[in-house]
């Protein structure tokens, strides 16, 4: 198990000054997180750009020290005895970076590997099993510079798992990468937890890949975890406002009225729109699911029902709606 | 010990793959040194060099290109080893470096692995230097078969060490380039590459000490030119010795404090 | 046109001096300080100041370090200039503006010569520098014809530019800036009479020193600083410059058009 307790980071950044005096100014990108990794299970870990994610994950992958606070893996403190616990992760970070793009995709494979002390018929056997798992194996002897984005991500994939980590951090894993090969990447990623029982750390941008993945999200903000929960608790918790859409042929005046009492009823909202189709969208927002009251209403004054969907409130909300309370 | 090896071995194939390849090798370690060699050999021309010159307090009037051969083949051999401290600097900017080390590999076995991993252009520039010794250039009087060997590994490992001292202070290094040209350049006229060193004033010769390139070109030519036993040459050997073991111990030293930085403020420029 | 190649000029400066405040510039003035070093320790530690007796005959003075001081700072500064023009004239080629830069007149000339100014007083300050260091270590400058120099210097930038344009040629058709640049540099440092006059180099190498502007303009800058002669007294180098020259631009800029389409066919490395 990976503990992180009370962790806080704070960097000391030079402000501007001139070379025989400077300034310096303290920055707390981390102030108090504590959470579980468990094999077996995803961890999501969402905020907005400069809540302290990619910290937080460089601090849990040995790579930056906590101003205070432990990280132990498997019982070893991550600052301390860090060599034992550098073994036991790894990290995959979106992007084009950390790898040799002279070398093929093999010979990347077999540098890191020895990185690890990995060597010989163990090495080659890891490195070959490893590119047919990320779809790799015939582009195994091609220059990475030649790779496309998507392969050059898969290659990074497997150096993230060259040394047969326990806990692995995916940083933005899926940062631009196109929809097949991102959905692809997911079901890896999830196969990793639970067909090898790996934990997994994951951040993303992309909402509804946290929200398929993970089995706890954690939220931070300014450095502070605000929320922890299933994705679906969350999203329900913060009661946030359902959209229900619907498209009718006509609206007469007494029924736009009468949606309009409906709304206020329910505490909602309610806007019309003349769609293209010489249609009416109308849209109820609220709290409570107002479904069953809007069909009852439209039967009554006899309109079909062209079109309907309800949007229930995403990991995105949650995150806007937050992003929104810290500009206010 | 075995993992250290196979480290060793995976650092040099990587470097060889990714930093030399083939053309820049056949320039920079063979057609540029030869150029600048016989530069430096007419850059001696507007001097007298007769048998009762200034000179040859030091060197005699036809040991002279040996002299200026051997000085460029230490020179270079420095700087090929030194090519790969260079690259440290873009590993680190490439994102590279971090995936380093997140990993558990031996910090020092790392950088030396680094360093040797030019081994392989090494080698090839010692051969053509001897061979040409041989062909074109007279005065090469080996103290022994053995002189040949060991010369090649007190280039070697004095290189070695200089280079993993360079990869620290470059890896950490803001501006590599700039160091580069404080750390190098003067390499060439206080190592007594062109020139021989105990012609130097006081303060001169105080800075070539600072470079472990001095003594080893004093030993290489001491073993290739004028055929010193290996008890003369004993002393001179001791001191090399010395000199690279306080430089690995600065190695050490620096390395951890920069990793300790790197740790503390996120950034691996630490100046 | 001349706004934008202020603009480029006070940009490109104000880059430079956030990204490298100190380090670049003494960095290259560094690289010269070094020649003159090597030039005092040889004259005064090595050789106690004695000469060979051709030497006063074929470099025109006896001053061994004037010489080679000045042949060393020079040597940087064609050195500087060769490259800076001609990776400028290749990101030129490679947006596809060269022959707005080269040949019509437009903004876009602007901005390469805002570019190229920046890189010239850049150079000539770091030459400054290294000719009052060399003047502390025994540069003799008593007898310089300022004017002369000056207007030396001025045509040689012309005359490196021109063959900026075949260097820059070349680095293409070899798609290599490094391997190629140094090759030519280091070619330069051994035949152009830069620590040594040419004649003491073998007969058959001696020609190879005549197609190098350098040559030329290093022996005129020389004697107009060193001997002090007027602009008149070396016509016979201007004149050996001026026709290098034009033989550089005109294959040069057949050569950068030949390259053009190669450029947007392939990818530069």
């Amino acid at each position: 198990m990976l503990i992180v307790e009370n962790v806080r980071k704070v960097y000391r950044v030079k402000e501007k000054g001139s070379w025989l005096r400077q300034q310096w100014k303290e920055v707390e990108a981390v102030s108090d997180v504590s959470f579980r990794m468990v094999p077996g299970k995803i961890i999501g870990l969402l905020g907005i750009n400069g809540a302290g994610k990619t910290t937080t994950i460089k601090m849990c992958s040995t790579l930056l020290s906590p101003t205070s606070g432990t990280i132990t893996v498997d019982g070893y403190d991550a600052v301390k005895e860090d060599r034992f616990v550098k073994a036991k992760v790894n990290m995959i970070a979106g992007g084009e970076r950390m790898l040799y793009w002279r070398l093929t995709g093999r010979e990347n494979l077999h540098y890191f590997g020895s990185l690890y002390g990995l060597h010989g018929g163990a090495l080659r056997s890891r490195i070959d099993s490893l590119l047919l798992q990320v779809g790799l194996l015939d582009a195994a002897d091609t220059p990475v510079e030649r790779y496309s984005k998507g392969m050059k991500q898969r290659l990074q994939i497997a150096r993230g798992l060259i040394n047969d980590p326990s806990y692995l951090f995916l940083d933005e894993p899926t940062l631009g990468l196109d929809a097949p090969i991102a959905r692809q990447l997911r079901k890896h990623v999830k196969e990793l937890a639970v067909a090898h029982g790996k934990a997994i750390l994951l951040t993303s941008h992309y909402i509804h890949e946290v929200e398929e993945l993970c089995d706890e999200v954690y939220i931070i903000d300014k450095g502070k975890l605000v929320a922890h929960d299933t994705p679906a608790q969350l999203t329900q918790s913060l009661n946030l406002e359902t959209a229900l859409h619907v498209v009718i042929p006509a609206l007469s005046a007494s029924l736009d009225l009468d949606l309009q009492k409906l709304a206020v009823r329910y505490g909602g909202s309610r806007e019309i729109a003349e769609t293209d189709e010489h249609t009416w969208e109308v849209t109820l927002r609220g709290q409570t699911d107002m479904t069953t009251p809007l069909l009852s209403l439209l039967a009554a004054h006899q309109s079909p029902v062209l079109r309907l969907h309800t949007q229930q409130p995403s990991l995105e909300d949650v995150i806007l709606h937050m992003a929104d309370r810290r500009g206010a | 010990m075995k993992q250290l090896t196979a480290l060793l071995w995976a650092e040099i194939q990587k470097e060889h793959r990714h930093s030399f390849h083939s053309k820049m090798v056949y320039f920079s370690l063979l057609i540029w040194p030869a150029i600048m060699f016989v530069t430096a050999y007419y850059s001696f021309a507007p001097f007298r060099t007769g048998a009762d010159s200034p000179l040859a307090r030091f060197l005699s009037a036809e040991q002279l290109p040996l002299f200026l051969l051997t000085g460029y083949l230490g020179y270079i051999f420095f700087w090929c080893l030194v090519q790969s401290a260079w690259q440290m600097s873009f590993e680190r900017q490439a994102g590279t470096m971090e995936m380093i080390f997140i990993s558990p590999v031996n910090r020092l076995a790392f950088l030396y692995g680094r360093s040797l991993s030019s081994l392989v252009e090494g080698v090839w520039l010692f051969f053509c230097f001897t061979l040409l010794a041989l062909l074109f250039v007279g005065g090469m009087h080996p103290s022994g078969w053995w002189a040949i060997p060991l010369a090649f590994f007190v280039l070697l490992v004095s290189a070695i060490v200089w280079g993993g001292f360079l990869s620290v202070l470059f890896l950490f290094s803001r501006d590599a380039s700039f160091l580069y040209t404080v750390l190098d350049e003067p390499m060439l006229i206080f190592s007594g590459v062109r020139l021989p060193p105990l012609a130097f004033p006081l303060w001169a010769k105080a800075i070539s000490f600072c470079f472990p390139l001095t003594y080893a070109l004093q030993l290489v030519r001491g073993l290739l030119m004028e055929g010193a036993p290996l008890s003369a040459l004993a002393p001179e050997l001791a001191l090399l010795a010395s000199v690279l073991l306080l430089l690995v111990l600065v190695t050490v030293v620096l390395l951890k404090k920069a990793e300790k930085h790197m740790k503390e403020t996120g950034n691996m420029v630490m100046y | 046109m001349f706004r934008v190649a202020k603009a480029t000029f006070v940009r490109n400066t104000l880059v430079m001096l956030r990204a490298y405040p100190w380090s670049f510039v003494i960095g290259h003035i560094l690289s010269g300080v070094y020649t003159v070093l090597f030039a005092y320790f040889a004259y005064h530690y090595v050789f106690a100041g004695q000469l060979d007796s051709r030497f006063q005959h074929l470099a025109g003075t006896a001053d061994y370090l004037s010489y080679a001081i000045l042949g060393g700072a020079f040597y940087a500064f064609a050195v500087s200039t060769l490259m800076n023009v001609s990776r400028s004239l290749i990101t030129e080629l490679r947006e596809g503006t060269l022959e707005a830069v080269l040949l019509t007149p437009s903004l876009r000339r602007g901005y390469f010569l805002g570019n190229v100014a920046q890189q010239v007083i850049r150079t000539v300050f770091e030459f400054s520098i290294i000719v009052l260091i060399g003047a502390l270590f025994g540069l003799n400058l008593v007898h310089t014809h300022l004017w002369s120099a000056i207007a030396v210097w001025i045509l040689s930038t012309g005359a490196f530019f021109c063959q900026a344009l075949v260097l820059g040629s070349l680095m293409l058709r070899f798609r290599d800036t490094y391997i190629t640049q140094n090759t030519l540099f280091v070619i330069m440092a051994f035949v152009s009479g830069v620590t040594f006059p040419t004649p003491y180099l073998p007969e058959w190498l001696q020609p190879l020193g005549a197609i190098m502007p350098l040559s030329p303009a290093l022996d005129a800058f020389r004697q107009c600083v060193i001997q002090g002669k007027p602009l008149v007294a070396v016509a016979p180098q201007l004149l050996h410059m001026a026709v290098l020259s034009l033989a550089y631009l005109v294959i040069g800029m057949w050569g950068m058009r030949r390259m053009e389409k190669r450029v947007v066919e392939s990818i530069f490395a």
